[in-house]
C-alpha cells in the first residue's frame, strides 16, 4: 500500500515536471533581465570582478570563470539571463522569416520594420501563432 | 578624478529639443524615472530633420579647448537642439567599469533602441564629468565611459554598432553651470542623430 502511493506521488511529480517543461517561458525585456543580474549577481561582480565590463562578455566570463567563489543563485540567475537574451535576440532576429507570410498577406508592399511590425500587431487575430510568438519573444508587443 | 562610487536610484531626465539655457535647468525640471513608452517617445520625436553633425568635428573641439568651457565649442551647440535624454550611469572610482546599480539604466536604453519606432535612427552616446580632478583626464575618461557604453550596447544587448556613435566632453558642458563640481554633472546623454542611411 505504501509503494503504492509513493508510486502515485513519483508519477504526480513526472506529470508536473512534464507540465513545467512544455510551459514557454517569456522573455524578460534587457532591462528586467539584467536588473536581476544586477540584483543576485551584484555582491559578486563587485567582489570577483573588479573593473570589468559588461560589454563583451567580460562580466559573464569572469562569473563563469569563478564559478567555485560565486553564490549558486547568481550562478543560476546568469543562465537565465543569458538564456532569456538570446531568446529575444533570436526572435528579434528571426520574426521577418517566421512571419514572411503574414506579412505577405496582410502587409503587403509596406516598408521598414516598424511599420511591418505595426501592421502585424494590428493583425494579431489573423497571423499564425508563431509569428504572434515570435514577436511576444522579441519584446514588441 | 570626475568620478564617484555611490548608490542612487536611476535618474532620466527628459530633455526635449532645448537650448543651452534649458538644458541646465534639466536636473531639476526632469529628474525622474521614465517608463519605457515616454523613452521612446522622448527620443523619437523629431521636429524636423535632424542636422548632420560631424562627430570627428566635435572631438577635435574638445581636444582643443580642454577647460574652456562650452562656449568654446561652436558645434557642440547644434546637438542640444536633437531628441534626447540624459541618463545617469555609474561607474567605479576612475574606472569605466559600470557599477552594476546602473545595469538597468543600459537595459532601458536597449530596449528603447530595440523598438520598432526606434529602429531607423541612430544615436550618439555623449559622456560627461564634473569639474572635479583634471580637465583633460576627465575629457580622456568621459570619451572611454562613452566608448565603454556603446560596447555594451552593442555586444550585450545587440543594438547594431552601425547605429551608435561614442564621444567625451569631458567636464565642458555641464549641466548645472553654476556649480560645474555637482554630481549632477556627470552624466550620459543619447542622442537621436536622425536616420540611419
Amino acid at each position: 500500500m505504501r509503494t503504492r502511493s509513493s508510486l502515485c506521488l513519483l508519477m504526480t511529480f513526472i506529470g508536473c515536471l512534464c507540465l513545467a517543461g512544455s510551459a514557454r517561458a517569456e522573455t524578460l525585456s534587457y532591462a528586467d533581465a539584467i536588473t536581476v543580474l544586477a540584483k543576485e549577481c551584484g555582491a559578486d561582480i563587485k567582489r570577483h570582478c573588479k573593473g570589468l565590463n559588461l560589454g563583451n562578455g567580460a562580466i559573464q566570463g569572469c562569473l563563469e570563470a569563478k564559478a567555485s567563489k560565486v553564490s549558486a543563485t547568481c550562478t543560476a540567475t546568469l543562465e537565465t539571463v543569458i538564456a532569456s537574451i538570446e531568446q529575444r535576440q533570436a526572435a528579434q532576429q528571426g520574426y521577418s522569416k517566421v512571419c514572411r507570410h503574414a506579412m505577405a498577406q496582410r502587409c503587403k508592399g509596406m516598408r521598414g520594420d516598424g511599420n511591418i511590425l505595426r501592421c502585424l500587431i494590428k493583425s494579431t487575430k489573423h497571423i499564425s501563432d508563431e509569428c504572434n510568438q515570435a514577436i511576444t519573444d522579441a519584446g514588441w508587443r | 578624478m570626475a568620478t564617484r562610487s555611490r548608490t542612487n536610484n536611476l535618474l532620466l531626465a527628459l530633455a526635449s529639443t532645448i537650448g543651452f539655457g534649458v538644458l541646465a535647468n534639466v536636473g531639476d525640471v526632469g529628474a525622474q524615472q521614465l517608463t519605457h513608452k515616454q523613452m521612446i517617445t522622448s527620443l523619437g520625436r523629431l521636429d524636423a530633420a535632424a542636422p548632420e553633425v560631424d562627430i570627428a568635428l566635435l572631438m577635435e573641439q574638445a581636444n582643443a579647448n580642454v577647460g574652456n568651457g562650452v562656449t568654446q565649442l561652436p558645434d557642440w551647440s547644434r546637438l542640444a537642439k536633437l531628441s534626447q535624454l540624459v541618463v545617469e550611469i555609474n561607474f567605479e572610482n576612475n574606472s569605466i567599469a559600470i557599477e552594476p546599480d546602473s545595469y538597468r539604466a543600459l537595459g532601458l536604453i536597449a530596449d528603447a533602441l530595440h523598438h520598432p519606432d526606434l529602429f531607423r535612427y541612430k544615436f550618439l552616446v555623449v559622456g560627461h564629468t564634473s569639474s572635479t580632478g583634471n580637465p583633460k583626464h576627465n575629457l580622456e575618461l568621459s570619451q572611454q565611459r562613452a566608448d565603454a557604453i556603446r560596447e555594451v550596447l552593442a555586444t550585450t544587448f545587440a543594438v547594431s554598432p552601425d547605429r551608435l556613435y561614442s564621444i567625451g566632453v569631458g567636464q565642458e558642458w555641464p549641466i548645472d553651470s553654476a556649480n560645474p563640481a555637482n554630481a549632477v554633472n556627470r552624466r550620459v546623454q543619447l542622442i537621436n542623430l536622425g536616420l540611419v542611411k
